[in-house]
């Protein structure tokens, strides 16, 4: 509310910046007191002053004085015509230019910020206001493990402490780097080992490189019953272009899981995917309006400003996995104009529509 | 909220602006004094809008505010406070605000200035408004530093220590001041063609916000050069990168742009001429700003990579450029012809000046842009390095330099140059003599340096020179002449000032001869020799800061066997980032410096290092300060000058014009 | 003088002022520009030896040798080819294995391209552009994590 009573008032100052001196009754002389003449006449002024000063001799002050008069005379010839600040052209001139302020100002800023602006979000601004002073905890909490680490950099559990805190950051190569630290220091366990993969993963934008892969494998090694390394595995496997074993895999996790844990939607999907069905609805059906929104955001954001070929992907996925199919398909065919010069980006993006179910054939058909 | 607010503060002032274009050019040419007033409110509102815009972004930076993604992308909530209000024009949105408000700012500084004639302030508004118009639109549309994002992430992205600098920090805002200092000028360039009048009030109106802008971009220039010197570690102070040649380039048409409108206030002359260089060096200030933030550069500062927003910088630069240099075409010749003037004279000289520094400037342009051309062509990568500057800029400043004390000294209008020389004589003497001296004492070193450093060391004494032959009168006593000297026009002592500073300037680059460069691998106690100096590496510790660790490597100093002291070099690494940095350890005495960088440090112990030995290498930055000096020392020459000429006569002919500007 | 005299001797000297200045960019540009080649247009040119040219790619993995005194030999690589480079001198902080470079020299009659100078990345995220279409055009580069990051 505040806010719009903020904008009301801004809007009113800038139309009367313009409509106030138009309301104004000013003669032309008064306007036009400083010009070339004036110019001259200070200069004049200055001669004087320079020969008080003794900074010219009178000869020198004759001769500037005449030339100085002589351009004061041109000046003077060539003065303006008179102005036209009365009578009715005048009056039906300002006016118009009184109408068109009215209405110009704020029908642009209106449009702009209309179209630009996200006046329903600084009510969240106030929440955020909390939460970015939860944010500078945070912050400086992780900044004091960086320093910590800066100083003893062969310390494993402060690795352990902030390889995850990177992970959910999202700076994946950070995360990759502290996982590996701690492997080093600390040795090998099933959440490190997994962990670790899902830095790689998700560093390389959800590809499964053999590296990953392989740290799974070394995961389901010491714990076979550990949900994460399987699933990986098996997606690594999907991505080899080996559905059977992937299908296999997917299968064998279903077929021991509580039927209550949170990846067995996911799960089903992928393995209804490799069947060649439908998915039965996308698998994460009532998705919270934050993910939405920030669906959104990126959406609106690739749409204006462009992106990388990771981000277009992750656009991609986002609608698949949201169950809307006709946007992913859409942003795909945007994605590729955007990125046609990337042939490598091109070639990611037709794989992941194949992955998805979204590439060409499959619509034909 | 105040985030939001500034972003609609941002899209009234472009409503506003279009107002400012609109309804006082109307005014101009129904000649209706009240719709040309209404100019006046308007740029003050746009300013007032555009500040407020600013400082909403401000407070986001400063509060951590990461619903709005500039802030996210650019900031982190552990950055030093210093850092967080820099980092608001340390990003390209930012940066492009700050560009707006600068030009808001100076466009109500001409609003509110009482000694312009009413229809050159209105036009000139109008032009401005026109500028005002295209960045906001460019901002609004392509690069808002107003998006939001929802829902916030819980910490911003940029803690890259690297970019915490403070010369990185200050010198691209002394750089925007400089350009947007320039575009007052061409505002003022257009509004004199619109009118199709240009006369020495034309010229006492630009002129000090050529002097400002030029000012700006000296420090600006400067300041960049001795970041680059100490920071990437490679001794050297200019790169002749893409980047520096961009802010370069109107630098040169400015210097020339700064002469010629003294010519114009003075004798009415080079009116044509003088429009075009406004034009040419706001063209030059605009493809200066777009050239780095566009990515078109290959250059080893380009961080800005985005060739979507190069379309709109594109279109900005074309209708800009090719406007003005169209209604130049169309208008200049309904330009009433200046008076013409003997080639022996102060505004010859100035002509010569001219013309040096425009070709210098296009040399520049040539080097800077033929390489994208032809890659745009034919796909041919090249670099233009060094040496193409070699054979190409120094020969044409050399002569400029040689030409400039005696344009200095000449009267206007007729001047006598056998008298000038003669009394130059001495100082070209001494000047040489020092040449001489040089070359004898540094036998077998090299010649040119000497030769220049003597060029040098005229340009300095005929700064001094000029003041005192200004001021002296043979046969009255010094008090007399301490008094006169006094009383002689700020800009005079300006433009000594500056002219001694490019003196002071030209010394420091041609000292630079004499530097030596040693490149070696050490281990604590190895002694190893640079130039005139000896070196012992003490010892290699390491330290931990707040959020790197280093390795320390400090050295003890000799010259001619005595101690000089220590100084310490660093390699630091960021282990979050996993990013190593040098900082280089510089050891000043007088205006010598010694500079270490540290290479790598291999695993058996052994340093690679690097040593310079640098005479006199800080008189190019402080020659640079003196330049710059210069022109805000004649900006405040507040007095209304007399610009009339005086003919040199009888007793008084060693006076040259008492009332002479800044040449 | 008269008049018309003042004004050809302006215009005379502005002329051969402009002339000389163009002389000499012509001039220089002839003489002092350097071309940029990728390994593979070095393997398929054979670029004669004793000419300047400007060599960008990666750094091949393994291949960095130091050798006494300073001197570092190495491989810049386009995943098509490489070519050894031996250079004296520091090497820039953000010189590394697998990373973009791009060096300045010539080749030397064995083969090997003397480098005087060797230029990296300036800052982390910044990466030469003449090396990235390079590698493009090889199709190596999967540039788009540090396109992004280069936008920052």
């Amino acid at each position: 509310m505040l806010l719009w009573v903020v904008m009301a008032l801004m809007t009113g100052a800038a139309v009367m910046a313009v409509l106030w001196p138009l309301s104004r009754r000013v003669s032309g002389a008064e306007i036009d007191s400083r010009g070339d003449v004036e110019f001259y006449r200070d200069q004049l002024a200055e001669i004087e002053r320079e020969l008080d000063r003794g900074l010219l001799s009178g000869d020198q002050a004759d001769a500037a004085r005449a030339e100085a008069g002589r351009r004061l005379l041109r000046a003077h010839a060539d003065a303006q015509p008179a102005l036209a600040s009365t009578g009715e052209p005048a009056l039906r001139r300002r006016r118009a230019a009184a109408a068109f302020s009215l209405s110009i100002i704020p029908l642009i800023a209106l449009a702009v910020y209309g179209a630009l602006g996200s006046p329903q979000t600084p009510f969240r601004a106030e929440k955020a206001g909390a939460m970015a002073d939860v944010a500078r905890d945070l912050g400086s909490a992780l900044a004091r493990i960086e320093s910590h680490l800066a100083a003893q950099p062969e310390d494993g559990r402060g690795w352990d402490v902030i390889a995850p805190v990177y992970l959910g950051a999202g700076r994946y190569d950070d995360a990759v780097k502290a996982y590996a630290a701690a492997r080093r220091i600390q040795g090998d366990t099933v959440d490190r080992l997994n962990g670790h993969g899902e830095a790689l993963v998700s560093a390389a934008g959800g590809v499964v490189s053999a590296e990953a892969a392989g740290i799974f494998a070394r995961a389901l090694a010491l714990d076979p019953g550990s949900a994460k390394a399987r699933f990986y595995g098996a997606l690594a496997a999907e991505q080899d272009g080996n559905a059977a074993k992937a299908r296999e895999e997917y299968g064998r996790m279903l077929a021991g899981a509580d039927p209550q844990a949170p990846w067995v939607p996911v799960v089903r999907a992928r393995l209804e995917k490799l069947e060649g069905k439908e998915p039965a609805r996308p698998p994460i059906q009532a998705e919270s309006p934050e993910i939405i929104a920030m669906v959104e955001g990126l959406d609106s954001r690739l749409a204006r400003e462009g992106g990388s070929g990771s981000e277009w992907a992750r656009l991609v996925r986002s609608f698949a996995v949201l169950g809307r199919q006709e946007e992913a398909q859409d942003r795909l065919a945007k994605a590729k104009t955007a990125l046609a010069g990337d042939a490598q980006a091109v070639a990611g993006l037709d794989k992941l529509a194949q992955d998805l179910g979204l590439d060409g054939q499959e619509k034909l058909r | 909220m105040i985030v939001e607010a500034g972003h609609y503060a941002l899209t009234l002032a472009l409503g506003l602006s279009l107002l400012q274009c609109a309804i006082p050019f109307w005014g101009a040419r129904s000649n209706d004094p009240v719709l040309m007033g209404s100019a006046v409110p308007a740029a003050i509102g746009v300013a007032a809008l555009v500040g407020f815009a600013f400082v909403a972004l401000l407070i986001a930076y400063v509060t951590s505010d990461f619903t709005v993604l500039n802030v996210v992308e650019n900031s982190h909530s552990a950055k030093p406070m210093i850092y967080k209000i820099t980092g608001v024009w340390g990003n390209h949105e930012g940066s492009m605000l700050l560009w707006v408000l600068i030009l808001a700012l100076f466009g109500a500084m001409v609003a509110a200035s009482r000694h312009l004639p009413v229809r050159l302030k209105t036009n000139a508004l109008c032009v401005q408004a026109a500028i005002t118009i295209a960045f906001l639109v460019f901002i609004l549309f392509s690069s808002n530093p107003f998006t939001r994002v929802e829902p916030p992430p819980a910490e911003g992205q940029d803690l890259n220590p690297v970019l915490q600098d403070i010369g990185l920090a200050i010198h691209p805002p002394l750089l925007y001041f400089g350009y947007v200092g320039f575009s007052m000028t061409f505002a003022l360039a257009m509004a004199a063609l619109i009118d199709g009048r240009v006369d020495a009030v034309w010229a006492r109106a630009a002129r000090p916000w050529t002097l400002l802008a030029w000012s700006f971009l000296t420090l600006g220039i400067s300041m960049g050069s001795y970041w680059a010197y100490y920071e990437l570690g490679w001794g050297g102070f200019w790169f002749w990168d893409p980047v520096e040649n961009a802010s370069l380039m109107p630098w040169l048409a400015g210097t020339a742009l700064l002469h010629s409108v003294v010519v114009m206030e003075k004798r009415e002359a080079l009116k044509v001429w003088t429009i075009l260089l406004a034009i040419l060096t706001f063209s030059l200030s605009l493809l200066g700003t777009f050239l780095v933030r566009s990515g078109v550069l290959t250059s080893v500062h380009a961080f800005a990579v985005d060739p979507a927003r190069g379309v709109f910088i594109l279109a900005i630069l074309s209708i800009f450029i090719g406007g003005s240099l169209a209604v130049f075409a169309w208008r200049a010749p309904l330009l009433r012809g200046g008076g013409i003037f003997a080639p022996i004279s102060r505004e010859g000289a100035l002509i010569l000046n001219n013309l040096l520094l425009a070709s210098a400037c296009a040399t520049v342009f040539l080097g800077t842009l033929y390489p994208l051309v032809l890659e745009a062509f034919t796909g041919e990568k090249i670099s233009v390095g060094t040496p193409y500057y070699n054979l190409t800029f120094l020969p044409i400043l050399l002569p400029l330099m040689l030409v400039l004390p005696l344009g200095q000294a000449l009267a206007w209008k007729r001047g006598d140059l056998f008298a000038v020389v003669q009394r130059l004589g001495a100082l070209l003497g001494v000047s040489i003599a020092l040449a001489l001296g040089l070359i004898a004492f540094t036998a077998g070193g090299p010649v040119l340096a000497p030769l220049a450093i003597g060029l040098g060391a005229f340009l300095l004494l005929s700064g001094a020179g000029e003041i005192w032959t200004r001021s002296h009168v043979r046969g009255r006593p010094v008090s007399v002449a301490f008094r006169r000297a006094v009383g002689l026009p700020r800009s005079a002592w300006g433009s000594a000032l500056a002219h001694a500073g490019l003196g002071i300037t030209v010394i420091g680059i041609a000292a630079q001869a004499w530097s030596s460069e040693t490149i070696t691998a050490a281990r604590p106690g190895t002694q190893m020799s640079v130039g005139r100096h000896t070196a012992r590496l003490d010892s290699v510790r390491p330290r931990t800061g707040p959020n790197y660790t280093e390795d320390v490597v400090t050295l003890s100093l000799w010259r001619d066997g005595r101690p000089m002291g220590t100084l310490e070099t660093t390699k630091r690494l960021y282990p979050a980032r996993n990013s190593p940095t040098t900082e280089a350890g510089i050891l000043t005495r007088g205006f010598d410096q010694i500079y270490v960088s540290v290479g790598e440090i291999g695993t058996d112990g052994s340093v690679g290092l690097r040593l310079y030995d640098k005479p006199l290498v800080l008189l190019i930055w402080i020659g640079s300060l003196f330049m710059a000096a210069g022109g805000g020392l004649s900006l405040t020459d507040r007095r209304l000058r007399v610009g009339v000429p005086v003919r040199a006569r009888g007793g008084v002919a060693a006076q040259a014009a008492p009332a002479g500007g800044a040449a | 003088m008269t008049r018309k005299g003042r004004r050809l001797t302006i215009i005379g000297t502005a002329g051969l002022v402009l002339a000389g200045a163009l002389g000499l960019a012509l001039n220089a540009l002839r003489d002092t520009i350097v071309f940029f080649r990728s390994p593979s247009e070095v393997a398929s040119k054979a670029v004669p030896p004793g000419t300047r040219f400007r060599l960008g790619g990666l750094v091949d993995t393994g291949s960095v040798k130091r050798g006494t005194d300073q001197l570092v030999e190495f491989k810049v690589g386009d995943g098509a080819t490489s070519v050894p480079v031996r250079y004296k001198g520091l090497l820039p902080d953000l010189f590394r294995e697998g990373q973009g470079v791009v060096t300045e020299g010539m080749m030397s009659p064995a083969g090997v391209f003397v480098a005087d100078t060797v230029l990296a990345r300036h800052d982390e995220t910044y990466m030469p552009r003449e090396v990235a279409d390079a590698l493009k055009a090889q199709g190596v580069w999967q540039g788009d994590a540090q396109q992004q990051s280069a936008r920052r």
